[in-house]
């Protein structure tokens, strides 16, 4: 008698538990619904047709063969294969060059650390003009600060073209480094967070810096390492979160992203371009999916006990 | 057996004990990242130094990295640019006077008297000799011309506007996300996940044709604000990763001395979120002053209401050529940020002190 009770009250208390949830993000709810659903509907149904920006009334629906068309694209697998090699690329670039920031810049020993961390994020937020303004003025032949920094004191032979694979690979990196900032911030702010008491355990019980990072510090952070990975994966795929650095349309660093905004602006195929963009989706959502069953493995939450 | 002399230095007890090594430690560790954030900005310096040069400073491949001006001597009532001539005495500062293909004349500026020099030689293969000098003409010509007031205010206003809405929604909703059971499992989480990924392209045209055609909002503010009163994806994620990592323990004790959901986010969880919230809160303004496209499609048509980033790459775009026009205009965006960052420094800092201590 009393264990149905007790029951019943448990199923009442996450009934309402429940509604509350509801209520706290609803919010959320309308907005999708309103701004993001409806636009996103309207985008999936234009990706069966063959709407034409010039020619608006002629458009009719043509089933898959937009879809179809994607997979006989020729640009298409070489342009797929260039954005995920990019991303390849970068991530692990950007990921150990934030996390080893974050870790120099959360010693105690650094003088002037809130002035470092406000340097060290500046880049980041600098618009996209200014980085193709600075690799401009870095690998220029003849005028550049790369030629007359380094190249001519150490009598090397200079870039003699400003598009050449050793300068682009030079704005590679550039932009990859130059926007490590918001994942770098997120990971210092969860290495600031922590309890020092953890770490002086640790000290007294024998364990070396290296040992400590390894074993605490970095499991501990590990929710802010996952978002890092995340944002900078969506980062280099073309999208922007966070940190908008005044892209315009035309203009991506993801080669796939440029190619849906060149059939969507220049070649006005908006149902075709709608394709381009889904099939680019799936597959990103993909890679998101199997990092957030992957993240099961190795992120670390308190209320889960440690073992989630 | 012979005694290692290096050893009295790597004993420990002797000349190097364990607080000398501390301290070398400290003074490496300093070198190090002081020499990181060096090469890190030096491409910043660059454009920096470049805001404060004149123009023709850019297309001399001997002209020095700093800002500077060809220094010029006035003889017979024109000003003449002087060069390092290399004599059979040296090389000396002499001003060009009469230039020519195979020899030039010049005059000495600290002897003017002694008459005309000879030089064989193109003159166009001379270095000129160049004097530090800041040419803040360009940031006046800047403000001159883009009214300048006028779109920083718009972009500070549409900032203080949406991080209101920005932040309160984004926080009870990232809360709901955090700790409370949701009809259909993680089915909505992964929602919220996969808005952030649809790319802006996917939603573009829809969304345009909604805003215009539907409710006829172009030339306002409110396709670029109202959307963040319904809560930003990325935000809510972040809030939720934090708030996850907050122990329940406290969440129970203050449910059973009586506290409701709403004063357990307020006096339990945001205490403990201060850093996350403030960086989420500067996120977002960096994310505003930067934000062009939904400017370029909303607010073309009405400069007057346009903010400051959109204002700048309209600037930049009339003219392609790398000049100090275009770094000073790149400068101006981001003072303001710098500004910003240096003065929440400290507030930051305090925030996190007063977050570890409960």
């Amino acid at each position: 008698m009393l264990n149905i009770f007790r029951r019943k009250g448990r199923t009442k208390r996450q009934q309402i538990d429940r509604l509350l949830g509801l209520l706290l993000i609803s919010p959320w709810l309308i907005g999708l619904v309103l701004f993001k659903l409806a636009p996103i509907l309207a985008s999936l149904a234009i990706s069966f047709t063959n709407f034409y920006m010039l020619n608006p009334q002629e458009t009719r629906f043509i089933g898959l063969s937009n879809y179809l068309q994607v997979f006989e694209d020729q640009s298409v697998g070489y342009i797929l294969f260039q954005t995920l090699a990019m991303a390849m690329g970068a991530l692990p670039l950007q990921m150990t060059a934030s996390l080893a920031l974050a870790a120099l810049l959360s010693s105690p020993r650094l003088k002037g650390r809130g002035l470092l961390r406000t340097l060290f994020f500046l880049p980041s937020i600098i618009p996209s003009v200014a980085i193709l303004f600075i690799w401009q003025g870095f690998v220029q032949p003849g005028t550049g600060w790369l030629e007359k920094l380094i190249i001519q004191p150490m009598g090397l032979e200079g870039f003699n073209n400003m598009y050449s694979q050793a300068a682009t690979n030079l704005l590679f990196g550039l932009n990859s480094l130059w926007s490590i900032g918001p994942g770098f911030l997120i990971i210092l702010a969860a290495l600031q967070g922590l309890p020092p008491e953890i770490q002086e355990a640790a000290r007294v019980d024998g364990a070396g810096p290296l040992e400590r990072f390894f074993a605490i510090t970095l499991p501990l952070i590990s929710p802010a390492i996952f978002f890092g990975i995340v944002i900078n994966l969506i980062t280099v795929f073309g999208g922007v979160i966070l940190l908008d650095r005044g892209n315009v349309f035309s203009g991506s660093a993801s080669p796939y992203d440029g190619y849906v905004s060149q059939v969507m602006f220049r070649q006005y195929e908006l149902g075709y371009a709608s394709a381009l963009a889904w099939v680019f989706f799936v597959i990103v959502m993909g890679i998101i999916l199997l990092l957030f069953s992957t993240s099961r493995r190795w992120v670390y939450y308190p209320d889960k006990g440690g073992q989630a | 057996m012979k005694p290692n002399p290096l050893a009295r230095f790597l004993s420990p007890h002797q000349f190097l004990t364990l607080q000398r090594w501390e301290r070398i430690g400290s003074l490496l560790l300093n070198i190090l990242v002081y020499t990181l954030l060096v090469l890190y900005l030096l491409p910043m310096v660059f454009m920096a130094a470049s805001a404060l040069m004149e123009n023709r400073q850019f297309s001399d491949p001997n002209a020095p990295i700093y800002p500077a001006r060809q220094v010029t001597f006035e003889y017979e009532g024109k000003a003449r640019l002087v060069y390092n001539v290399p004599l059979e005495s040296g090389v000396r500062q002499l001003a060009l006077v009469k230039p020519g293909r195979t020899s030039s004349q010049f005059i000495d500026p600290a002897n003017p008297a002694a008459g005309l020099i000879t030089w064989q030689g193109y003159w166009r293969q001379l270095k000129g000799d160049y004097q530090f000098h800041l040419s803040w003409e360009s940031f006046s010509l800047l403000f001159r011309t883009l009214r300048l007031v006028n779109l920083v205010k718009n972009s500070l206003l549409m900032a203080l506007i949406t991080e209101v809405g920005v932040l309160v929604s984004s926080i009870v909703v990232a809360y709901g996300f955090a700790r409370f059971p949701l009809p259909g499992g993680d089915f909505l989480f992964y929602v919220l996940i996969a808005t952030i990924l649809i790319p802006d392209k996917v939603t573009l045209i829809p969304s345009y044709f909604m805003y215009t055609q539907v409710l006829h909002w172009l030339g306002t503010w409110y396709p670029l604000l109202l959307p963040f009163f319904f809560g930003s994806a990325v935000y809510i994620f972040l809030l939720r990763q934090n708030f996850r990592s907050i122990p329940r323990d406290l969440d129970e004790a203050a449910m059973l001395d009586g506290a409701g959901p709403l004063r357990i986010l307020v006096s339990v969880i945001l205490p403990q979120s201060w850093p996350v919230v403030i960086t989420v809160s500067l996120l977002h303004f960096f994310y505003i002053w930067n934000e062009t496209r939904q400017a370029a499609l909303y607010l073309g048509i009405r400069p007057d209401l346009a903010p400051v980033s959109f204002g700048i790459q309209n600037f930049q775009s009339v003219s392609p050529i790398q000049n100090s026009l275009q770094a000073s205009a790149l400068v101006i965006m981001i003072v303001p940020v710098l500004v910003l960052l240096l003065s929440q420094r400290f507030f930051m800092q305090n925030m996190i002190i007063t977050g570890t201590e409960r």
